[in-house]
This record gives C-alpha cells, sequence and structure tokens, in this order.
C-alpha cells in the first residue's frame, strides 16, 4: 500500500501521462485492427481526425473551465444551439451562421459567468439552467425537429481530405487548439486561468481580478462550444435537436485523460489536445473493428469512471500526508517541549 | 428536530437556515398561486379538475426520481447525471425480470437499480473522485451493458403477467402520485430521525470536517445514492408498466435534467446540506403547472425546456440573494 502511495506521488506530471496514453493508443490504433485482419490506411487516421473534429472543441471548452476550477454543464446545450443557429443563419452565408453561432456562445457565456462569479452560485447548478435555456431555445428554433442545411457544398468543402488525413474541419479545430494554448502557455490570462482554479482566495489577495477571469473562461468555453456545434451541423448538413450525453462524456474523458485536474489549476490545452486524440483514435478503432456501439461506450465509461476514482485517489493521498504530517506535529510537539523547554 | 439541532452546530445558522427555509416556502406558494391565477384567466382548461389532474399525475414518476437527486445533493455529491439511464435500463429489466413473477421483479429492479447507484456513491464518498465524471462515465457503462445485452431492441413484458396494476388508475390519480406521497413522507422520515439520515445533510455541508469528526462518510454518502438508486428504479418499474415496454431511445435522460430542476427550484443548496424532500416536489409540482399551461397554450416541449431553466437560473438568484442579504 505504501509503495502505491509512494508510487502514486511520483507519478509524472499529468501533461506526460497524457503522451504516454497518446502513444498507447496510437499503437493499438495501428496495431490491432491489423491483428484483426483488417487493412490500415491513411483514410482511417482521416476517420480518427474527424471525430476529433466533432468533438475536440467540445473537450477543449468543458477542459478549460474544469481548470478553472469550474464545470460547464451548457456546453452541451451550447452545441445544440450553435449548430442550430449556424443552420437557421447561415442558409447561403455559412460564415454569416458560423460568427452568429459564436456571437451567442460568447452572450451565453458572459451572462452565465457573471452569474457564477458575481453571485458565488454553483457553477454545476448554474451551467444545468443555462442547459436547459440554450436546449430549449434550440428546440424552440427549430421547432422541436432536425433542420437542415440546404447548402451541402459547405459540408464537403469542410470535410474533404487534405493531406489525406487533415480536413478544413479538423485544421479549425487544430487552430483552436494552438490558439488557446499559447493563451493558457504565454499570457497572463492563462496563468491567471490556473491560479484561480488552483485556489480562488490566494488569487484573490495576489492581485488576480478573480471575478474577470472567471467570467472570461466561460465566454471562451461558449465560444469554443458555438463554434463547435457550428462546424458539426454544417458537416451533417443539419442541426440536430438533442446532441444526447455522447459530447459530455467524450469531453470529460479528454479532459481527465489528458491530465486537466478535477480540482481545478492543472492542465493545458496541449494536454486535452492529447487527451481528445486519444479518444478518438480509440474510438476510430472501435468503428474498423466493426464492433458495436455498446462495446465504445462501454469501454469510454470505465475510462471515465476509472480516470475519476485515480484522480480522487490522487488527491485522498495528498489530503492523509498532510493529515499524518499533522499528527506527527501533535505527537512530537508535548515531548519536546517537556525535555527542551526547560533548558534552552 | 432536536437531532438535527444537535447536528449542525452552530445552533445560529441553523435557525437562519430555517427561517430562509421558511420564507421560501412563502415565496414558492406566492409564486404558486401567480401562477394559477393568471392560468386561469387566460388559459383555457389550465384550472380545471382535469387540468390539475394532469397536471398532478404528470409529477408522479418525475417527483419519485426527484426524491432520489435530492437524497444525492443533500450528501454533498452535486447531480446524480445518469439516474434518467438507472431508471431507464430499469424499466427494461422490470420487464423482462417478469417472467419469474411481477412482485419478485420489481424488488429485484429495484436491489438493481441501488446497487448501481451504490457502486457511484462508493466511488464518490470513498475516494472523493468528482460525482459529475463518476456519474456520467457509470451512466454510459450502463447504456452500454443493456444495449449489449438486449442487442438494442425493445423490450416486451412476457404475455399474460399481471402487472396492469402498477399503471392503474385509482380515485382519479395514477399508482405513481401515491407511491411518490408514500416515499416522500417515508425519505423525509428517514432524514429527519435516523442517524445516517441525519449525517448525510451534515456530510453534505463539510464532508472533511464530517471526516476528522469520525463520521463515516463513505457509508453516509453511498447510503444517498443506494436511495436514489431505489427511486429511480422505483421510478423505471412504473415507467415500464405504464407504457408496456421499454426502449433505450424512450429519451429517460429528460428525467434527469427535470429532477435537478426541480430540486434546485424546490431551493436546496447544489453544494449539499440544505433542502428538503417535500420542498423538491413542490418544485417538481410548479414546474409541472408552468409546462401544463405551456402545453394548452400549444407551446412544445422546447419552450417548457427554456422556462425551466429560466425558473432554475431565477430561484438559484433569489436564494443566493437571500443568503447574503442576511
Amino acid at each position: 500500500m505504501s509503495a502505491l502511495i509512494a508510487k502514486l506521488k511520483r507519478t509524472p506530471l499529468p501533461r506526460s501521462s497524457a503522451s504516454m496514453t497518446f502513444l498507447l493508443m496510437t499503437v493499438m490504433f495501428a496495431v490491432v485492427p491489423v491483428a484483426a485482419g483488417s487493412t490500415f490506411s491513411t483514410f482511417s487516421v482521416y476517420t480518427a481526425l474527424q471525430i476529433f473534429g466533432t468533438y475536440g472543441l467540445i473537450a477543449l471548452a468543458l477542459g478549460i473551465t474544469m481548470i478553472a476550477g469550474q464545470f460547464d454543464l451548457s456546453t452541451l446545450g451550447m452545441y445544440s444551439l450553435g449548430g442550430m443557429v449556424a443552420v437557421k443563419l447561415g442558409q447561403g452565408a455559412p460564415m454569416t451562421g458560423v460568427a452568429a453561432a459564436v456571437l451567442v456562445g460568447a452572450v451565453a457565456g458572459l451572462i452565465q459567468g457573471s452569474i457564477v462569479s458575481r453571485f458565488r452560485i454553483n457553477s454545476m447548478a448554474v451551467t444545468l439552467g443555462g442547459f436547459l435555456v440554450l436546449l430549449g431555445l434550440s428546440r424552440t428554433l427549430g421547432d422541436d425537429r432536425t433542420v437542415s442545411y440546404d447548402d451541402v457544398g459547405v459540408g464537403i468543402i469542410l470535410d474533404r481530405p487534405l493531406a489525406a488525413v487533415l480536413s478544413m474541419h479538423t485544421l479549425v479545430v487544430l487552430g483552436c487548439f494552438v490558439l488557446i494554448a499559447t493563451v493558457m502557455a504565454r499570457t497572463r490570462l492563462g496563468r491567471d486561468i490556473r491560479a484561480v482554479g488552483g485556489d480562488a482566495r490566494a488569487s484573490h489577495i495576489a492581485g488576480v481580478h478573480v471575478e474577470r477571469v472567471t467570467t472570461g473562461v466561460f465566454v471562451i468555453s461558449g465560444v469554443l462550444a458555438g463554434l463547435a456545434g457550428a462546424l458539426n451541423a454544417f458537416t451533417l448538413s443539419s442541426a440536430l435537436v438533442n446532441p444526447g450525453f455522447a459530447p459530455l462524456v467524450f469531453a470529460g474523458t479528454a479532459a481527465l485523460i489528458g491530465g486537466v485536474g478535477l480540482a481545478g489549476g492543472r492542465g493545458t490545452a496541449w494536454g486535452i489536445a492529447l487527451g481528445a486524440l486519444s479518444l478518438s483514435l480509440l474510438q476510430a478503432m472501435f468503428g474498423m473493428l466493426a464492433s458495436p456501439s455498446w462495446v465504445s461506450s462501454i469501454i469510454t465509461g470505465v475510462l471515465l469512471a476509472a480516470a475519476a476514482a485515480f484522480s480522487g485517489l490522487r488527491r485522498q493521498t495528498v489530503w492523509m500526508a498532510w493529515k499524518r504530517s499533522m499528527s506527527h506535529m501533535t505527537n512530537r510537539n508535548p515531548g519536546r517541549l517537556g525535555g527542551n523547554g526547560i533548558s534552552p | 428536530m432536536t437531532g438535527e439541532m444537535v447536528l449542525t452546530v452552530p445552533t445560529e445558522s441553523g435557525r437562519k437556515n430555517r427561517r430562509s427555509i421558511g420564507r421560501a416556502e412563502t415565496l414558492l406558494a406566492v409564486a404558486t398561486l401567480a401562477v394559477l391565477v393568471y392560468g386561469a384567466l387566460t388559459t383555457d382548461g389550465f384550472l380545471t379538475l382535469e387540468g390539475l389532474k394532469a397536471t398532478v399525475s404528470g409529477v408522479g414518476i418525475l417527483g419519485i426520481v426527484a426524491v432520489g437527486m435530492t437524497c444525492v445533493t443533500l450528501s454533498g455529491s452535486l447531480f446524480c447525471l445518469t439516474l434518467g439511464s438507472t431508471l431507464t435500463i430499469s424499466s427494461m429489466a422490470f420487464l423482462s425480470w417478469m417472467s419469474i413473477g411481477v412482485l419478485p421483479a420489481l424488488v429485484l429492479t429495484i436491489v438493481m437499480g441501488a446497487l448501481v447507484c451504490a457502486v457511484q456513491g462508493l466511488l464518490i464518498g470513498g475516494l472523493a473522485a468528482n460525482p459529475i465524471v463518476v456519474t456520467v462515465g457509470l451512466g454510459s457503462l450502463q447504456i452500454g451493458v443493456a444495449s449489449w445485452l438486449t442487442n438494442q431492441s425493445t423490450v416486451y413484458p412476457p404475455a399474460g403477467a399481471s402487472y396492469q396494476w402498477l399503471s392503474a388508475v385509482y380515485a382519479g390519480l395514477p399508482l405513481s402520485v401515491y407511491v411518490l406521497v408514500a416515499l416522500v413522507l417515508a425519505v423525509a422520515a428517514w432524514l429527519s430521525w435516523s442517524r445516517t439520515g441525519q449525517l448525510i445533510r451534515l456530510v453534505g455541508e463539510n464532508s472533511r470536517a464530517a471526516r476528522a469528526a469520525g463520521i463515516p462518510v463513505t457509508g453516509t454518502v453511498v447510503a444517498g445514492f443506494v436511495i436514489a438508486g431505489g427511486c429511480a428504479a422505483l421510478g423505471g418499474v412504473l415507467l415500464g408498466a405504464t407504457d408496456g415496454n421499454a426502449t433505450l431511445l424512450s429519451g429517460g435522460d429528460r428525467y434527469t435534467y427535470d429532477a435537478i430542476a426541480a430540486v434546485l427550484v424546490g431551493g436546496a443548496a447544489a453544494g449539499g446540506g440544505r433542502g428538503k424532500v417535500q420542498h423538491t416536489v413542490y418544485g417538481a409540482l410548479f414546474i409541472a403547472l408552468i409546462s401544463n399551461m405551456l402545453l394548452l397554450r400549444g407551446f412544445g416541449g422546447g419552450a417548457q425546456m427554456l422556462v425551466t431553466g429560466v425558473l432554475v437560473l431565477i430561484v438559484l438568484l433569489i436564494f443566493q440573494m437571500r443568503r447574503r442579504v442576511r
């Protein structure tokens, strides 16, 4: 047991455990389907990257709020609303549709972020309300039906393979990751986001505008989720009314694999990207093996629960170590005082 | 009540809580009255016996799930995001197990629901794992296993099974409403009088302090989840009996969101520790009243969802501002 705890403490930085997972998934992706008798082609890589394109931004949106110590459930609603807005307003003008979806996402994030930071209400509760509002809006706009996008050409351009494995869609998503990663690594905002997620009170004392940073994080999350919804709607040439839980499951798992700590403060955009890529490779592999959808759903479920348990375990070992050091102090002090207190 | 006072040690804040909850009741009553008057004046068929019966009937199964959700929230584990999935798989399990008899199937289903959720409680209470991630992960697992076992087909009850009494209407209301009333009484009594029930609030208020005080945090959280799973399974049994079939596509997710909305509109603190099952059911009724009014005026499910969301946000803001004023 103590060996296990010591090992957990020595577990390298989350970022490198994310790259280990990514490496493992890449090897499995290359080996397992071939061993099962199917042929490996660039098309399978393209498929994996398309899955990354579909869910990557949601993972980034959720992950960045988790780094800031919050949890944005409304990304699911915004994913749906973004698609609906893009399809409704983007008939004949796809860029307008995307811009509108992004704008709606920013507004939704601003409102929810303000409520969370100004009134200090649990972000889960607020964003559940926000989720209902956004999904309700989306369903009202679409009259509770899937709305189709007439210009099929947009989707074709968006998803045409570029350099065999990429597409416009995945390039846009990768671009967003590069942008957010740069912001997180190089700017004051990025540092503040991690600081607020790690310890909001300490950050406040250190002069960080906690309220502004928290609100900003929700705006970023809304924008990313809106963009993800718009892109996905163009890919499918239709706006789905209810995306279900799948995007949230993917996003949460990707963020955790990517080393985003559930307690906040830990994690990078690169980690989230690696987590999302690992999961995309896994899902694409199941697709190549032609396994039924439940296999993927079971594996993701186990992964997610295991990652959450592992993350909780790590936190607890830290907590236990702290408690042990406390008990050492209280045990030792009386003796010291008795022995050394009299003759200094 | 005295037990609760002893456990929530700072008596002053205890009194504060009770006063604020008392005010919350007045607030909800006034709001309900306003909705009733407005609905009666503007919407045909709203304030009729039939209209109200329809509203109350609709609350039955949702209320049962929401009572379970309240126990999870009270224990400080935020929400179980997959009680709807548990409900769905429970209705499937109940219908397919009915070949061994209706009552054994009922008991077995409730045990299964309780076990499924107990695992979540074990991970959350024992390892301090994030409740959202654990419940979503294990929900995905539930759906995966169910779709594997059923091959994604619709489950029908065995021919000749006499389960109709579970969905029958007694004195104008379906059985689910009576079950809900009994359940609320039982869970409310459990929460205020049993030791574990009292501990749930304490753990929800501050799990670290509770752990330091030697309170079995893990067991308490698991107890909350067991109740939640049992409630969701009971709801699933009633839903399966009402529909006469069950599939993974029957939209159980709706129950998750609506139950959380009911908990929040009922004024329970999302972070745990404060709230009552009676208030949750009241919240569910209030949401149902408004949804029914919207339905009668020709709005679809989207508008009902939208209004529920706005309601949740308003109630959160009101309660938070009241707490801050004090």
